[in-house]
């Protein structure tokens, strides 16, 4: 990183950016991403890095994978900002998109590689691990209320599909019921999830 | 379209936002959804529900994630805006930031995936398979998956250069794979008759790789050049395409690639 002094931004305005945290600002930020603004670049790392990094994590378990596919994800978001359209849907979504999708991938290659056998052992894992560090945030807090809500089949589907990374063919076969059934309920849990959860952060 | 089929791929709006489908369930549904306004929108509330699934497990990352992805940022060009027709111009593609001098130097692995994430994001925002780019190049299946070989190949190294007429060429190299792929942005339009054309030049003779595409946005899709022998250089000639061991105008850009 030859250019790395020259990069430097003044951490005051990286801190006022950060100050004014709001939805409103992640897309402010992408927005100046997309100009190829590396300070709007930075300040968007300090402010989507935990969503990204805990949904990368949560998916791909494994550390030192985690922060492989973290980076790749902040990357990607560099080079694709200009092709973030506010008017379909929040920055928050469009970024846990990118990092959910890439990380499923990885995990999905990793299956496929080892092989691995279906254990209803890991979905258990899943589901527990997820509800722990539900808890932990004040808005987990209410997602996890409103996880709670769902039926168990809706619950399971979701959780499994999101946080797993599995197919709905896998989750299908996990919770043994028909995959078109689990094709409804992802969708209908979704639904109630985002009907719970109300359009605001 | 039969009714059932429609039912079907809007039923999967769920599973998709959850990434829960397979490719070609993916590709399925994404046809269905350029269609669909209704879906597009659902799709858009479902997606507000899963991100709130991912900010319940935010964690802090390690700092040194986010100062790779940052310090990556910095040497790693930017994509224009996806071609809607409803924007007003593309945006500068490349950072005004100049590369690093000695590219060999700062080129890392991260450099490459980097670079492939470029193409493959632009592969994905098309809506297309994996480098669509190549498509629209006339490249087939398997110049798609050599040029993917090679971004993703574990000693690919990337050099950027300007050229003198104008733009900037850049070039993904693997030793290992024995070919390149490259590039080109903001290069001069030229008069018909002239083309650019790529040739690999050195001691197993100067021979034509590739005519370039004609630029979208001022970038030109990727192109592969295999058979990269020792000590051979990257030219780019801007005149009357030649054959093997005849260039019919002067390199416009000669580019070393040699480590």
């Amino acid at each position: 990183m030859s250019n790395a002094g020259r990069r430097q931004v003044p951490a005051s305005a990286t801190a006022a950016g950060a100050g004014r945290a709001s939805a409103a600002d992640l897309e402010t930020l992408i927005c100046g991403v997309a100009r190829g603004d590396q300070g709007a670049f930075e300040a968007l790392c300090a402010r989507a890095g935990p969503a990204v990094f805990g949904v990368v994590r949560a998916v791909v378990r494994d550390p030192s994978q985690t922060e492989e596919v973290c980076q790749e994800v902040l990357l990607e978001v560099w080079c694709a900002a200009s092709r973030f359209e506010p008017g379909r849907g929040s920055a928050l979504s469009w970024l846990t998109t990118i990092a959910h999708r890439r990380a499923v991938d990885r995990v999905r290659s990793e299956r496929r590689a080892a092989e691995r056998q279906l254990r209803a052992a890991s979905h258990e894992v899943a589901y527990d691990e997820v509800a722990e560090t539900v808890e932990a945030r004040l808005d987990g807090e209410r997602v996890r209320r409103c996880l709670g809500s769902l039926t168990s089949l809706q619950r399971e589907s979701v959780t499994l599909a999101y946080y797993g990374g599995y197919t709905m063919r896998e989750v299908a076969v996990l919770l043994s019921a028909p995959e078109a059934t689990v094709k409804t309920r992802m969708r209908d849990g979704l639904i109630r999830l985002r009907d719970c959860l109300g359009g605001t952060r | 379209m039969s009714r059932l089929w429609r039912h079907e791929a809007h039923t999967l709006a769920g599973a998709y936002a959850l990434d829960a489908v397979t490719g070609p369930e993916r590709a399925r549904f994404e046809r269905h959804l350029a269609r669909c306004h209704a879906c597009a929108l659902e799709l858009a509330e479902l997606r507000e529900a899963t991100a709130r699934l991912a900010g319940a497990v935010a964690a802090d990352p390690p700092a040194a994630v986010i100062q790779r992805a940052v310090a990556a940022a910095a040497r790693t060009p930017q994509l224009p805006p996806a071609d809607s027709g409803s924007r007003t111009r593309p945006r500068r593609p490349w950072p005004r930031r100049p590369w690093p001098r000695r590219p060999w130097l700062a080129a890392r692995r991260r450099v490459a995936w980097g670079l492939a994430a470029v193409f493959l994001a632009a592969a994905a925002a098309s809506g297309g398979v994996a480098l669509t780019a190549a498509h629209h190049a006339g490249a087939d299946q398997r110049s798609e998956h050599a040029i993917a070989q090679v971004l993703n190949a574990p000693d690919a190294v990337l050099l950027t250069s300007r050229v003198k007429a104008g733009g900037t060429v850049t070039v993904v190299m693997s030793r290992r794979d024995r070919a390149l792929v490259f590039t080109t942005d903001g290069l001069p339009p030229l008069p018909s008759g002239r083309c650019y054309q790529l040739w690999l030049m050195g001691p197993a003779g100067d021979r034509p790789a590739a005519l370039l595409p004609p630029p979208d946005h001022g970038m030109t899709s990727p192109v592969i050049a295999t058979g990269v022998a020792e000590g051979d250089w990257v030219g780019l000639t801007d005149g009357p395409p030649g054959t093997p061991g005849h260039l019919r105008s002067a390199p416009i850009l000669m580019l070393s690639l040699a480590a």
